[in-house]
């Protein structure tokens, strides 16, 4: 479904990927974690190319995402992106959030992405809040939306980026309960988290990313139980000690 | 010589400073019309990738910002037409002044608007596979618009003023048509006084209007 071969890149001088290879397989639910500033949204960030590799290939549903001839805007649309900080439109309805992208990109009529729109609404459990603007919802609420306005896109993957740091403690399971339905569903999913309870429960793989490369690719019980590495040794004393 | 205000004087050259005030107002209207056209057009030209093209908008802004308008009226309405060899229309040329003077500052709005819209939101509309244009029609640019909506109305203010100076090329707007009067009846005082209070009301209308549009776009969804 994805896969990233000797993914480089660097931002000026500063090589901030140095050589990722990373395998998704249809239906799978990897999670990323490393250190803050470690690099793992911009290897998400260059999935969908919102960042340009500096080298290696990077092919998404079988389009190389460098190649001239792909369309790029597509490609976001099939492997669309969850933020941290949500970036829902705030001029627009929860509903026009979510049907902007079905109208425009896909080319649906008003009718029929409003009738998707109410669904995915009802989905995360937020159909009552249609007719309201962003500003009038909570931050679980907002990350919901989100995630609705990206499966509105049909898309064959979704990238989350630290879906839920930007939360307040009480709000992160409504957003989670979320998630782990579209992996139950079967949706390919890579998510970039601190959120270890998940990672164990919900994912196939987990990737530990490191001075720019992945250090550990493993099932979650050999990633946890039996962490070899020091460095994730280490990184993951920290996370559970603060949470 | 004793000097005596008399009222009578201002209420009778009313009608006709009011027809005045009309073209003061085609003027303002008119000019800031295509003044936006150019300060959008330019205000999206400074944000460019290219520098070069953000120069050229550079160059536009700066040289108007730069030299007087009545410089540039008399330049375009006398110097020109010794090089054309014709000379536009002195509402038309009025107009231009306006819109060229109004668009420089216009388009530093627009930039500084478009610029302070969170760059997440251009992401987001790319990430749901919308185009550059596309987000930049449907996302960011309703919403930079809410925010120049203060600018522009104070820009509609300093522009409706800066009409007066078109008297110099021979526009009848407010300022000419009391000048004319006074051309006649030398009183002055009278009618400077009430050419005045008429630009204050209309300034102030629309500082009042303004304010009743801010307070609605601020009640429907803001961030
Ligand atoms: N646009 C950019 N320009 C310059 N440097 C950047 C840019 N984006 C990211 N970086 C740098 O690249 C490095 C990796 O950033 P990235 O955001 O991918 O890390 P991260 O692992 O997601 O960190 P965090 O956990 O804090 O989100 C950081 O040192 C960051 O400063
Ligand atoms: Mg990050």
């Amino acid at each position: 479904m994805i896969s990233i071969k000797n993914l480089h890149k660097s931002f000026g001088h500063i090589n901030v990927l140095k050589g990722i290879n990373i395998e998704v397989a249809q239906g799978e639910v990897l999670v990323i974690v490393g250190p803050s500033g470690s690099g793992k949204s911009t290897v998400l960030r260059c999935i969908n190319r919102l960042e340009v590799p500096t080298s290696g290939t990077v092919i998404v549903d079988g389009l190389d995402i460098m190649d001239k001839s792909t369309d790029i805007n597509f490609v976001r649309s099939e492997a669309t992106m969850v933020f941290q900080h949500f970036n829902l439109f705030p001029h627009m309805t929860v509903l026009d959030n979510i049907t902007l992208g079905p109208i425009k990109v896909k080319k649906m009529s008003k009718a029929e992405a409003e009738k998707l729109g109410m669904g995915l609404l009802s989905k995360v459990g937020l159909a009552d809040k249609a007719k309201n603007y962003p500003d009038q919802l909570s931050g679980g609420q907002k990350q919901r939306v989100a995630i609705a306005r990206s499966l509105a896109l049909r898309p064959k993957a979704i990238l989350f980026d630290e879906p839920t740091s930007a939360l307040d403690p009480e709000l992160v399971g409504e957003v989670l309960e979320v998630m782990k339905n579209l992996a139950t569903e079967g949706m390919t999913m890579v998510v970039v988290t601190h959120e270890m309870g998940f990672a164990q429960e919900v994912a196939d793989r987990v990737i530990f990313i490191d001075e720019g490369v992945v250090q550990v690719d493993k099932p979650p019980k050999e990633f946890f139980i039996n962490p070899e590495h020091p460095r994730l040794k280490d990184f993951l004393g920290k996370v559970i000690v603060h949470g | 010589m004793a000097f005596n205000f008399e009222p009578k004087v201002m209420i009778e050259s009313v009608p006709m400073l009011l027809k005045g005030a009309e073209l003061t107002i085609y003027l303002t209207v008119g000019g800031l019309f295509f003044g936006f056209i150019l300060g959008a057009f330019f205000g999206l030209l400074k944000l460019s990738r290219s520098w070069i093209i953000r120069k050229c908008a550079g160059v536009y802004i700066e040289t108007i910002r730069g030299t007087p308008m009545l410089v540039q009226a008399m330049f375009l309405y006398f110097g020109l037409p010794m090089a054309l060899g014709f000379r536009i229309p002195a509402m038309v040329a009025g107009i231009i002044i306006i819109a060229i003077n109004s668009g420089a500052y216009i388009a530093e709005i627009v930039r500084g608007a478009v610029q302070s819209i969170n760059p997440g939101q251009m992401e987001a509309g790319r990430t749901i596979g919308l185009n550059a244009m596309q987000t930049m029609r449907y996302i960011i640019w309703p919403q930079a618009f809410r925010r120049m909506v203060p600018p522009l109305g104070n820009q509609f203010i300093i522009s409706l003023k800066d009409t007066s100076l078109l008297m110099i090329i021979g526009v009848g707007e407010l300022l000419r048509t009391g000048d004319e009067i006074v051309a006649v009846n030398f009183r002055a005082f009278e009618v400077y006084l009430t050419c005045g209070l008429i630009y204050l009301c209309m300034t102030m209308s629309i500082a009042k209007c303004l304010r009743i549009i801010e307070k609605r776009l601020q009640m429907r969804g803001k961030a």
